[in-house]
């Protein structure tokens, strides 16, 4: 039993190593415990609502009065004021006093009368999409509204139900599934959580493993790594980060949601499931990574910048059909790919574990291929490790009897 | 790796030495070249033409006649969407949208057709997977041009054969009209949208994580003594030394990005390129003042670093440029001023997103520069460090 020995003493020291060093206690602890909550307190209100919009109303008509009415009373436009012409609506929008102009041409109440199409120019500043989404999706709602009364006058002897299934033979209706007021948070704020998950991993493994390193280089060496086989090194070290991140993971995947009311319509069976093998990849991941840390702040450094490209390349805001065979292939080497999407479908989307089953099979095939990259960096690092021992020890010796010469 | 012995205090000893101490570790080469290109090229090559094509979508067609498929053959046509799979039933269609393998369906219950033609106007659903809103909303897109086409076509027939004129016809069937322009990126281009933002703030936070490192790296090796002694003791002069060759490197990268957004991607520029280029200069030069900030106030690298990868990962929501700083709480509205990137991102919708004049925007430089002061705020704190601390760990 010499080997569960080893194994514990490994995973105590792994243990203590994480919550005294205060550089890990960032990422493993207070990065997991702020980073979510600052998200979904950002993304909180979902959607853009009362964007702040001028109208510039040239035709002055009670028709052309009333579709300003109701596009006011809409919660996604807030008209903040009344311009007489397009300059003046303009340089409300260049000081940012407003997003968005509603321009209603003179000839407008005109083509009305004529029985023509009347225009109505909607201008959005493209500062962000979603100013663009709110104006025009508050606009055309109402002006299908209003439009329905005007056919049943224009199509004489018929009546608005009559003159609307002329027009529209065919009702098409739109229903967006699993985020049903397509609110930011609950699209993003899953992905961001589960990327939290793996790149703290990552930093807080490597920021380790690049400490032991610059100790080894000086000549330092942990009592607890003498006399243990590298696999012995492999899982004590792994267990304890699971330990750490099952903890991590409950609260960032569990609590935080449930905190800020996102969808979480998962059953409990699968998403743990689901996670085991995303928390070993991740770990095993992190420890192959870990290979290159050789000191600690380098690698910090190193990794960082990819977190945004990681979120992208996950397929969750840019679809992962239309990403470049490339970058997808890219994409398979981090188990943030699969565990986003996995955690998607069973937390937002309800899939039960046989629908998520690619991604499942891709993290299992990660974790067996990471733990086994995982043991030849940690072969690589103590498998030599005794005879390195042995050589600081005959260079001391030499040093001290150097100096007693 | 020391430079060649000459005369203390002068700028160029020192800017010779840092050279040196930049091109013996391969950490600068990856951080402040292979990181930056590997970015730029894999957010303008991930979204190319910044709309995604042929959407995979499902079809459950329980009416199944020559009118539904002529129906979804024009659905078809759109560049947006492709048609992939028909599925027996409203069921199959949902499993299929959990396991991802499309992001819509077109739900046709039975009966459509025979009510479509005894004008009771039946209704078809369009359901999308709203988890994944950039396709969503493309589908929604394509959806609503799809049903005003194929509703218009059949009554526009008849009322032509009425003998009413083009403009009649148009006047019943759709009497007021929505047209919208979208300024400066009227095709809705979702790379215009992000990666004019994306690129900088990428730089922005290896600028930041550099300057940290290549300060406090002096305290670890144990060779910041020898850094100041060579300025003469002179904190600034020493620090000028070490941030004007990484400076030069920096505006390289930043140059680089320009042209590769402005250049080769041809992103709309309004109001030429020097706007643009005083405001990715200005956000380099705070960019290393930040980082020197964070050094003085946080004494120690692992610290100095993490606080400036927190601040630097924030700074990319917080700036709202996906998520309008119009919907954020108030608090943290507030807080997005004290982001660098909240002016950068100001600037660059005045400036090459809408072109206004110079005027417009002169706020913001300002808000911008007002950054360089943070570095003169606390010197004697990182001079202190600089002299008498010990690396321990």
């Amino acid at each position: 039993m010499k080997w569960l020995h080893n194994i514990l003493e490994v995973f105590r020291e792994e243990l203590h190593n994480s919550i005294f060093d205060e550089g890990v206690i960032v990422f493993f602890f207070v990065v997991p415990l702020l980073y979510p909550l600052l998200y979904a307190y950002l993304y909180g209100n979902e959607s853009v609502r009362e964007v702040p919009t001028v109208a510039v109303d040239l035709a002055h008509s009670s028709t052309s009065r009333e579709f300003l009415r109701k596009v006011d009373a809409t919660s996604d436009v807030d008209i903040v004021g009344h311009c007489a012409d397009m300059q003046e609506a303009k340089e409300l929008v260049h000081r940012h006093k407003a997003y968005c102009i509603i321009y209603i041409p003179a000839e407008f109440d005109y083509a009305l009368m004529e029985g023509k199409q009347a225009i109505v120019e909607l201008y959005s500043d493209m500062g962000s999409l979603l100013y663009y989404k709110a104006v025009l999706a508050s606009c055309t709602e109402v002006s299908l509204a209003m439009n329905k009364d005007i056919k049943a006058q224009r199509l004489v002897g018929a009546t608005k139900e009559q003159s609307d299934t002329f027009a529209y033979p065919i009702e098409y209706e739109f229903v967006p599934m699993f985020n049903t007021q397509s609110g930011f948070a609950t699209f993003m704020i899953p992905a961001v959580l589960m990327l939290v998950i793996q790149q703290t991993m990552v930093l807080g493994i490597g920021m380790m493993a690049g400490e032991e390193r610059e100790k080894k280089r000086r000549g330092i060496l942990e009592p607890h790594v003498i006399g243990k086989r590298p696999v012995e090194m492999l899982l004590g070290k792994s267990t304890a980060y699971l330990s750490i991140y099952v903890l991590v993971a409950a609260y960032v995947l569990c609590l935080v949601p449930h905190w800020f009311h996102l969808i979480q319509i998962w059953q409990w069976r699968d998403l743990l499931a689901f996670l085991v093998p995303y928390l070993l990849s991740c770990i095993f991941f992190s420890m192959t990574i870990s290979g290159i840390a050789y000191n600690r702040e380098v690698f910090i450094i190193m990794f960082v910048f990819v977190s945004v490209p990681l979120l992208f390349i996950s397929g969750i805001s840019w679809p992962s059909c239309s990403i470049p065979a490339f970058w997808r292939t890219v994409s398979w080497f981090f188990p943030s790919t699969f565990g986003i999407n996995g955690f998607v479908k069973i937390g937002s989307m309800g899939a039960l574990l046989r629908d998520v089953k690619p991604e499942l099979v891709a993290l299992w095939a990660q974790t067996l291929f990471y733990g086994f990259t995982a043991w030849l960096v940690y072969y690589r690092s103590y498998g030599k490790h005794l005879r390195d021992i042995v050589e600081v020890a005959e260079e001391r010796l030499q040093a001290r009897w150097a100096d007693y010469l | 790796m020391s430079p060649k012995e000459g005369k203390n205090g002068s700028l160029w000893r020192i800017v010779q030495r840092e050279v040196a101490r930049m091109l013996s570790k391969p950490v600068y080469v990856f951080c402040m070249v292979v990181a930056p290109l590997i970015g730029y090229l894999f957010f303008t090559t991930l979204m190319g033409k910044g709309l995604p094509m042929d959407i995979p979508v499902g079809v459950v067609d329980e009416d199944n006649t020559s009118i539904t498929r002529q129906v979804l053959r024009n659905l078809d046509a759109f560049q947006q969407t492709a048609i992939v799979k028909q599925y027996a039933n409203f069921g199959d269609a949902r499993e299929a949208m959990q396991r991802g393998d499309i992001y819509a369906f077109y739900y046709i219950p039975k009966g459509t057709t025979e009510l479509a033609l005894s004008s009771k106007q039946p209704k078809v659903s369009f359901y999308t997977n709203a988890a994944y809103l950039i396709p969503a909303s493309l589908e929604y897109r394509d959806m609503k041009m799809m049903a005003e086409l194929a509703s218009g076509a059949i009554a526009r027939q008849t009322l032509y054969a009425k003998g009413y004129t083009d403009d009649q016809v148009m006047g019943i069937l759709q009497p007021i009209k929505m047209e919208m322009h979208a300024i400066g990126n009227p095709g809705l281009n979702y790379s215009i949208y992000l990666s004019n933002i994306l690129l900088p703030a990428m730089l922005m936070l290896l600028i930041m994580q550099v300057t940290i490192y290549a300060i406090h790296s002096e305290v670890k090796d144990g060779t910041s003594q020898r850094w100041l002694e060579l300025a003469n003791g002179n904190f600034y002069k020493a620090l000028a030394g070490k941030l004007l060759p990484q400076l030069m490197v920096w505006i390289v990268m930043g140059a680089t990005y320009l042209v590769v957004l402005y250049a080769y991607w041809d992103f709309p520029l309004k109001s030429g390129l020097w706007p643009m280029a005083l405001d990715s200069l200005l956000l380099i030069v705070v960019s290393q003042a930040f980082g020197v900030f964070l050094c003085e106030l946080l004494p120690s690298l692992r610290w100095a670093l993490s606080i400036a990868t927190l601040w630097g990962v924030l700074s990319f929501p917080i700036s709202g440029f996906s998520f309008p700083q119009l919907a954020f709480p108030a608090p943290l509205r507030s807080l997005s001023y004290l982001f660098p990137l909240r002016y950068y991102y100001l600037i660059y919708v005045d400036q090459a997103l809408n072109g206004l004049p110079m005027h417009y925007s002169y706020l913001w430089y300002a808000a911008l520069t007002a950054f360089l002061i943070l570095p003169l705020l606390f010197p004697n704190r990182l001079k202190k460090c600089l002299l008498e601390y010990q690396y321990t760990k």
